[in-house]
């Protein structure tokens, strides 16, 4: 029935035309991959709209409650995917005539499970993905007579070497402490788990896990070793500039924002490493849907393919947008291999790989953005007001159930 | 005495409308404008306070709670407690002043420039104008800890021998609770200033002339004319910005928003009400608590400008 | 305040209502200096986004931020017509929405203000009670039914979902009563009953001229209000080339780098038909008909 709409599409009089929603950078993927599109469909007019990263997911949240005035094809960003995965509105793709649930191995776990919802519909396919690293100022370790190998095997070690760089050149190691806490929540998790809430939807911030966080992230703030900026804010990226921040833990595109806006300057003194301890944790990830409203459902389904399933578009927008990707195959491409000048002549986007395929398939939840607020919240409340950590782990407990108010 | 002029626009006499019904007429396209595109959403939220509401996941996933939401916004929710706090507190540093000192400037700018006004009063205006999107970015450089304008004015001035004490010593973290408030309502002040002296001095320019000038023979100083002859008279004006400010200010929602990147600041110190009433919609996914959270901000508002109204309304 | 020096006075007359007579010119002086630093601390903020505009994110968002043009100007403009083709026409649709909405206030908020401020009529103050109320009531909870109405309606990504909801708006109401209210002098609008007119005659040959100030007010205020407004283009709105300019700005912000420059650029375009609006709006309300309006 579906797939009949484009058969029948030769013989209708208007040109076909479908609409994606998109927020920047992500629509310039998709925009390089229109000409391919093209060549498949001629004469379909791809009308792309492109919204501000959080208006993009209020028009979509509206109009997929109202059940109108909805694209052919959704962009959906990582932190915003918990919510829509349980949407009726979208396509359950793992159905005919889509049928993707045979495509899960050729994608990460992590990656794959995110756009799967507890009842196993397959809801959104992703099309790039941030695996970590940790970007590190060479030069700055080296006047303090530091090596990646300090940073990189344990926690204590990584706090020693914070504490060292300071007393010897006055740089910080981190920028800001949550940052520990954010990597830290995310260490030892098993396949199928959550960070904030488990499969049956349980708050779990008032575990070990989440203890260990909040003093690791208080242990960096009494050794003097954050810097206490946000991440984006000016002194952030006239911290990196200045050499007053030593390195930053982040998605791995982090590299190509240094080199362009952030630090140009510093071409070359940054390297890359894994996270500390063995930690495996992915910055942000983007996925498509398809709305059940949608009239062009199986042209939205070619452009969807070619967008998450084509290894030769994964590679395009790696190399023209550093945007990394999530296809298993797309990731042996022989680019990975390549310098990047910028991090002093290191391949370390194998480096990324690795940790793309080490990161567990953690599931998400509906409402990881309020536990991450009130997580967020309460470790201030420690840093700053030096508020007990039991205390403030209980009251986030209560805090994230309060507001969730789970119905049975 | 006015002159008998030919003031005949009459209807013809098919199309004469009683005269009784011409005032329905004259209010009517906005009843009917009301009835059909206010009504729904007004209905809609009001069935939506009664039940708990994905949004995200379609229509057909309400579900029927009753006042539950209500319950909840009103004893448990301890974030609506903190952002009326932060719009009350708000309304207060950052709206009274608009007006004090949007009046004198007002009067000032009518007595005593002439040639430059229209240049200054446009200056003033400046801030209401602007797109928020472009007035975050130069005020997050501004108010930037270390590098921004206005710390680095404040350091300076904390060397002036005397007043320097008022000042800080130490460049002020904006982002910090406390400061965030004061930020907020620095730039709301900043926004909304211009635009009450435009209102007020619009209500100037038609006080007679001779006010003015029967003052000025008389030896009245500008302030006592001020204070006892235009104030009273700008009465009716001044009611209707206060009016427009108490529900401006109840419903303050941009300028925090972005301010605060939509988090609020540390410690939810610069969360508005309204500010509370989005995150609860679109990231708790709650539009039911939300819905109630807005009625009753509603009520808030209504008990205000009933206030407001019987202080500062006409006489009758 | 400052205290003038009267012009007409006489030093030997005893000043009434305790005026105070002192001779300080210098007053004067330290009043427009207030004021005038007051009105570049209200520009310091403008300054700074033209300034902006012409500066490369770099630049920008260095430290210290620059004060000075740069001649990035261009590349800016040409980033923002990249990101956004249709730049100039969302430009035209905002001037389209908010022009229309500007003239449809001005028309019926006044005929209703008229009958508010000037009729006696049954239910009166409770019906202004109600528009009042309408004013009071959450913004962005509507969204929703506002498109579930509109794709009922049809119109869809339509630019009239923008103009006619918002056609007649309670703060115009308001405004024009409480201007109608206290400038029209009743006696002229009797007399004009007398003499048989039609009220209709009355709003267009007597009122409407009396309160060309608040007309202006009115309109500039409604025109920026509209030209600002994204939430009503955001849910309603679908195709890039019918954005309104402040939707199209924000399309600029992503989660990746944001062209703050390219931003800037065209915020300062968006805000020179405002100015412009000003100017022309300042005309009749700040040169104020004539003093006197009243008589």
């Amino acid at each position: 029935m579906l797939l009949s709409c484009a058969a029948a599409g030769g013989a209708r009089a208007a040109p076909a035309r479908i609409t994606v929603a998109s927020y920047p950078d992500l629509d310039r993927a998709l925009k390089l991959a229109l000409p391919a599109f093209a060549r498949r469909h001629p004469g379909v007019a791809v009308n792309v709209v492109t919204l501000s990263h959080k208006d993009h997911h209020t028009a979509m949240t509206t109009a997929l409650a109202a059940g109108a005035a909805l694209p052919d094809l959704i962009a959906l960003d990582m932190d915003f995917l918990g919510k829509f995965v349980d949407s009726a509105g979208l396509e359950d793709l793992s159905c005919a005539p889509y049928l993707a649930g045979g495509q899960a191995a050729r994608f990460p776990g992590y990656a794959w499970r995110a756009g799967v919802n507890r009842r196993g519909e397959i809801k959104a396919l992703p099309v790039d993905t941030g695996p970590g690293a940790l970007f590190y100022r060479h030069d700055l370790l080296a006047r303090a007579g530091l090596l990646e190998t300090d940073l990189t095997p344990s926690w204590r070690g990584f706090i020693e070497a914070g504490r060292t760089l300071r007393a010897r050149t006055g740089a910080y190691l981190v920028a800001h402490a949550q940052d520990l806490k954010d990597i830290r929540i995310r260490a030892g998790l098993a396949d199928g788990e959550g960070v904030f809430f488990d499969p049956q939807g349980r708050s779990q911030v008032q575990t070990a896990r989440f203890r260990r966080a909040f003093e690791l992230a208080l242990q960096a703030r009494d050794a003097g070793i954050d810097a206490r900026v946000r991440a984006w804010s000016n002194e952030w990226s006239e911290g990196f500039r200045r050499g007053a921040i030593a390195t930053q833990m982040m998605g791995c595109w982090l590299g190509g924002h240094l080199k362009r806006w952030i630090a140009p300057e510093t071409a070359g003194l940054w390297r890359s490493a894994p996270l500390p301890e063995g930690a495996a944790a992915a910055w942000g990830g983007s996925f498509y849907a398809i709305p059940v409203h949608s009239q062009q459902k199986a042209l939205a389904w070619d452009l969807l393919q070619l967008l998450a399933l084509d290894r030769d578009q994964q590679v395009a927008a790696f190399r023209s947008l550093d945007a990394f990707p999530v296809l298993l195959s797309a990731q042996d491409d022989g680019f990975l291999s390549e310098p990047i000048d910028f991090l002093g002549g290191e391949a370390a986007r194998l480096q990324w790989r690795d940790m793309a395929r080490r990161i567990p398939a953690i599931t998400i939840d509906r409402h990881d953005a309020v536990a991450d607020e009130v997580v967020r919240n309460e470790l201030d409340q420690v840093l700053l007001h030096r508020k007990g950590i039991d205390q403030a782990l209980a009251d986030a407990r209560a805090t994230v159930e309060r507001r969730v108010r789970r119905r049975a | 005495m006015s002159p008998r002029m030919s003031l005949r626009f009459t209807w013809p006499q098919r199309l004469r409308i009683p005269r009784r019904w011409m005032p329905y007429l004259f209010i009517s396209p906005f009843f009917v404008l009301f009835a059909a595109f206010g009504l729904f959403p007004l209905l809609f939220s009001i069935v939506l306070s009664l039940n708990s509401w994905d949004a995200a996941a379609g229509l057909g996933a309400m579900q029927w709670v009753g006042l539950d939401n209500y319950l909840y916004a009103l004893t448990r929710d301890d974030g609506l407690r903190a952002s009326l706090f932060n719009t009350l507190w708000l309304a207060v540093v950052g709206c009274v002043p608009q007006h004090l000192v949007a009046l004198p400037l007002a009067y000032y700018l009518h007595t005593a420039f002439r040639r430059w006004r229209n240049g200054v009063v446009g200056l003033y205006f400046l801030p209401f104008i602007t797109s928020t999107v472009a007035v975050s970015l130069v005020f997050s450089a501004l108010f930037s800890k270390d590098f921004g304008a206005i710390n680095a004015a404040l350091l300076g001035l904390h060397e002036l021998p005397l007043l320097g004490a008022l000042f800080p010593s130490t460049p002020i973290d904006w982002d910090q609770a406390e400061n965030t408030r004061w930020m907020i309502a620095i730039v709301v002040f900043w926004r909304y200033v211009g635009w009450n002296t435009v209102l007020y001095l619009s209500a100037i320019q038609t006080l007679p002339r001779d006010l003015f000038e029967a003052a000025r023979v008389d030896g009245v100083s500008e302030r006592q004319t001020f204070l006892h002859l235009v104030l009273p008279q700008l009465r009716p004006m001044i009611f209707f910005a206060v009016t427009l400010a108490i529900i401006g200010s109840l419903q303050l929602f941009e300028e925090p928003f972005i301010l605060t990147s939509g988090t609020g600041g540390s410690g939810q110190a610069g969360k508005t009400v309204a500010m509370h009433l989005y995150s609860v919609a679109f990231t708790d996914g709650d539009f039911g608590t939300a819905s109630a959270i807005a009625w009753l901000l509603f009520l808030l508002i209504a008990a205000a400008t009933w206030l407001n109204n019987r202080l500062l309304g006409r006489q009758r | 305040m400052s205290t003038l020096l009267p012009l007409h006075a006489d030093p030997d007359r005893p000043a009434r209502l305790g005026a105070r007579w002192r001779p300080m010119p210098s007053a004067r002086v330290i009043g427009h200096a207030i004021v005038l630093a007051g009105a570049l601390l209200m520009f310091a903020p403008f300054y700074l986004m033209m300034v902006f505009a012409t500066h490369t994110n770099a630049e920008i968002l260095s430290v210290p931020p620059p004060l000075w043009f740069g001649d990035a100007l261009g590349d800016n403009l040409a980033l923002l017509l990249d990101r956004l083709p249709f730049f100039w026409r969302n430009l035209g649709w905002s001037f389209y929405v908010a022009g229309a909405v500007t003239v449809l206030n001005l028309l019926l908020c006044s005929l209703a203000g008229h009958a508010f401020a000037l009729l006696d009529f049954p239910g009166r103050d409770r019906l202004f009670g109600l528009v009042l109320a309408t004013m009071l009531l959450p913004g962005f909870l509507g969204m929703v039914p506002t498109v579930l109405t509109m794709a009922w309606l049809g119109w869809l990504n339509e630019h009239k979902a923008l103009i006619v909801p918002g056609a007649c708006g309670a703060l115009g109401i308001f405004m024009m009563r409480q201007y109608i209210g206290s400038t029209v002098p009743r006696e002229l609008v009797d007399a004009a009953r007398l003499d048989g007119c039609g009220e209709f005659g009355i709003f267009w040959r007597i009122v409407l001229p009396l309160t060309l100030p608040a007309l202006g007010t009115l309109g500039l205020i409604t025109f920026i209000g509209s030209w600002n407004n994204f939430m009503g283009p955001l849910v309603v709105i679908r195709d890039m080339d019918l954005y309104t300019v402040p939707l199209a700005l924000r399309a600029l912000q992503g989660s990746g780098q944001t062209p703050w420059g390219a931003l800037c650029a065209g915020a300062a375009v968006a805000v020179l038909p405002l100015l412009l609006m000003f100017v022309v709006a300042s005309r009749r309300l700040i040169d104020g008909l004539t003093a006197g309006a009243v008589k």
